[in-house]
């Protein structure tokens, strides 16, 4: 009778299990995989939702509805390739975007690439993510290969070129050091004073930084995630390296936890961005205004910024493919979104430059934005304060 | 260079007593109950977060907060015991059953914990600023005051912890459950109550440990990961299951990573610490301070 009953329950979840979601029923579907294990990646997660939300609401996508699957990947590579097998073998989407972490995004590319479907890369800047000459995969961030050059050069002409590097081992931390030491060597002829590679979780590293603080550096490069560097830079004073030693971190920096959990510390620090919250356009000033007044984010980073730009530019995209959404046109219509989002050209939102794509499979043609910014903290703690130290446009094929 | 020496060296000890505060608490369920208990990361997190919370919403001075924190954290501890673990901290440990069963079980309350905590205080990693005054100054090293409320602490709480195990009746027949449970039994002696307070003053160790280290270490879910790791390491070092061995096994680990970090390469932190843990195993099986025959219940 026990199992009876048993089996009478498991079977409508079996049967469900086994039923794949329908995938071709007029519907535009699209897998959203974010780290969202940290607050504001919560925020900007529901914001990707939202805006296409208010798509949905505004009559859809030449009358086809979008249905989002959102998912957390934690920044970790398994639970991305997790939930990309999901969103290609169950809910069987047309498009993917993700993911925050270079390291996620990795892995994500060679998926996509071997199941054909076209993926947008809203935050990694992992310079390897569009050298893979994969033709599904298209990147709204700048890359590091761009990022590396904006500080490498002000530093280089403004500070000094003896540089120490500090960085943990995740991808974009790694990439980080490695795009400015090229950049150091190619243009100056300059190898690193140090190199010290840590674990992200450490709780300490101020051994390294003593290390570091004897051999008289001009500049402590900081790669690692926000925390990571929140830490070292707070810990860089406790060794007494001193304040004219300039401390230039990873795009991470641009997130708040840096200025919030670092305090007075993070006072100078300097990184390369795509978007600040004090940018003065109208339309990064109603961005700033939507965030704060929906999200609760007073200083929306570019990690924000730059989920709404990929939103809008799927969008954009979207209206001018060529979608049947029918049984049998999958395979035509994911093929239809990878060459429509080619076709974006000269897109202005929030970024620190106009976003362009185009068919070949390079990071010439892949890496959207050239534009990055450089951008110093003038104040730590939660009131915290940044002001704009220059902008570059570069050439696509820069970096390469 | 004997300068920056002693400065790797106040270093080490002073993340290596972090280490050993947390190791404190491993070591004392060990020796109590014959476990190893996976999620005492996630107790340490707990610890933490209560901390901040009496510090931030109910405003209490730091000295009470760490205190409320601990009591708070000890019955935490207890309710666990109670509720999820007693069927197999009863049972034994060690190569048994339910010894491995409670292996498998820590690993499952750390991810229950963690979820928890992530509900309860959200993804965000929170600051927790104390003002404990002015770093202490050594040359050009500041040494924050908040490691030397750690040295402190991790020495008091192993000082009174080892007399209230070696001079109270409470403490006796906590060491009498810990040595036979069946003998415990028929001596008269609440063998649950004791296993739930040994488990509650561990799990106190580990709020203690988190308190300590929020002004550091910012206060996030994922905060007990890394630690724990490097507290194991503390506690095989120092002997599993001696409570001084844990803070000096902490000490060594703190000290051999910062003097390998400062005179190898930085890179290989992690390593050191496990390379020294590989020597004390080959040439001390039972770590430095460990009992190499001892009954257990």
């Amino acid at each position: 009778m026990a199992i009876r009953k048993w089996a009478l329950l498991a079977a409508p979840l079996l049967a469900l299990a086994a039923t794949p979601a329908k995938a071709q029923d007029g519907v535009i579907r699209i897998g959203v995989t974010l780290r969202m294990v940290v607050e504001n990646g919560l925020k900007y997660g529901q914001m990707v939702k939202d805006e296409f939300e208010a798509v949905n609401a505004a009559g859809g996508i030449n009358g086809h509805k979008i249905e989002i699957q959102l998912l957390d990947d934690e920044c970790k590579p398994d639970k991305g390739v997790s939930n990309v097998n999901r969103f290609i073998h169950q809910t069987q989407v047309d498009l993917i975007i993700g993911s925050t972490c270079s390291s996620v995004s990795m892995p994500m590319v060679d998926i996509v690439t071997k199941e054909e479907i076209p993926l947008v890369i809203p935050q990694s800047t992992n310079q390897d993510l569009t050298k893979k000459g994969s033709p599904w995969v298209y990147r709204v961030p700048v890359s590091e290969r761009f990022y590396a050059a904006v500080h490498a050069k002000w530093l280089a002409e403004n500070v000094g070129k003896k540089v120490a590097y500090l960085v943990t081992t995740d991808t974009a931390g790694i990439g980080f050091a490695k795009q400015y030491q090229v950049y150091m060597k190619k243009t100056y002829s300059v190898d690193p004073v140090i190199e010290v590679q840590a674990q992200e979780t450490d709780l300490d590293f101020r051994a390294a930084l003593l290390k570091i603080k004897s051999m008289n550096p001009d500049v402590l490069a900081i790669g690692g995630q926000a925390d990571a560097i929140a830490r070292v830079s707070q810990q860089s004073y406790e060794v007494g390296i001193p304040s004219r030693v300039r401390r230039v971190a990873a795009s991470a920096a641009s997130n708040a936890p840096v200025p919030e959990l670092g305090g007075d510390s993070v006072k100078g620090l300097i990184y390369a961005a795509a978007f600040n919250c004090n940018d003065e356009r109208p339309e990064a000033k109603a961005f700033v205004k939507l965030t704060q007044t929906k999200y609760g984010v007073r200083c929306p980073d570019h990690d924000f910024s730059q989920a709404y730009d990929t939103v809008k530019i799927v969008t954009q995209a979207l209206k001018t493919a060529n979608l049947k959404l029918t049984a049998g046109s999958h395979a035509a219509d994911r093929m239809a979104i990878r060459d429509a989002m080619a076709n974006v050209k000269d897109f202005h939102g929030l970024a620190s430059g106009p976003i362009s794509f185009c068919a070949a499979p390079t990071p010439q043609c892949r890496d959207g934005n050239r534009t990055g910014i450089l951008v110093e903290y003038t104040k730590g703690g939660k009131d915290y304060d940044t002001k704009l130290l220059a902008r570059v446009t570069f050439d696509a094929d820069f970096g390469l | 260079m004997l300068d920056y020496i002693i400065d790797l060296v106040i270093i080490g000890v002073s993340i290596g007593m972090v280490y050993g505060l947390v190791a404190l608490g491993i070591s004392l369920i060990y020796s109590g109950l014959d476990i190893v208990h996976f999620a005492h990361g996630e107790i340490y997190m707990f610890g933490a977060f209560i901390g901040l919370t009496l510090f931030q919403k109910l405003a209490l001075p730091y000295v009470p907060t760490l205190i409320l924190a601990i009591i708070l954290t000890g019955l935490l501890g207890m309710f666990i015991e109670r509720v999820f673990y007693r069927r197999l901290t009863s049972g034994g440990g060690g190569y048994t059953v339910a010894g491995m069963a409670m292996v498998v079980s820590g690993f499952g309350m750390s991810i229950l914990l963690q979820n928890i905590a992530f509900l309860i205080w959200g993804p965000k990693a929170l600051p927790f600023p104390v003002p404990h005054g002015m770093p202490i100054e050594f040359g050009d090293l500041a040494l924050p005051m908040s490691y030397v409320w750690i040295i402190g602490t991790a020495l008091v709480l192993m000082v009174v912890l080892n007399l209230v195990l070696k001079k109270t009746m409470i403490g006796l027949a906590m060491r009498a459950v810990a040595y036979n449970k069946d003998i415990a039994y028929l001596s008269g002696i609440n063998v649950p109550l004791m296993i739930s307070l040994t488990f509650g003053v561990a799990c106190a160790l580990g709020a203690a440990a988190g308190v300590l280290i929020g002004p550091i270490n910012y206060v996030q879910v994922q905060m007990g990961v890394g630690i724990l790791v490097k507290a194991f390491a503390a506690a095989v070092v120092g002997g599993f299951g001696s409570l001084p061995g844990a803070v000096l096994g902490g000490v060594l680990v703190g000290v051999v990573e910062s003097l390998g970090a400062g005179f190898i390469s930085g890179t290989y932190k992690d390593v050191y610490a496990f390379v020294l843990l590989i020597i004390v195993l080959m040439v001390r099986p039972a770590g430095l301070l460990g009992v190499s025959i001892k009954m257990k219940a």
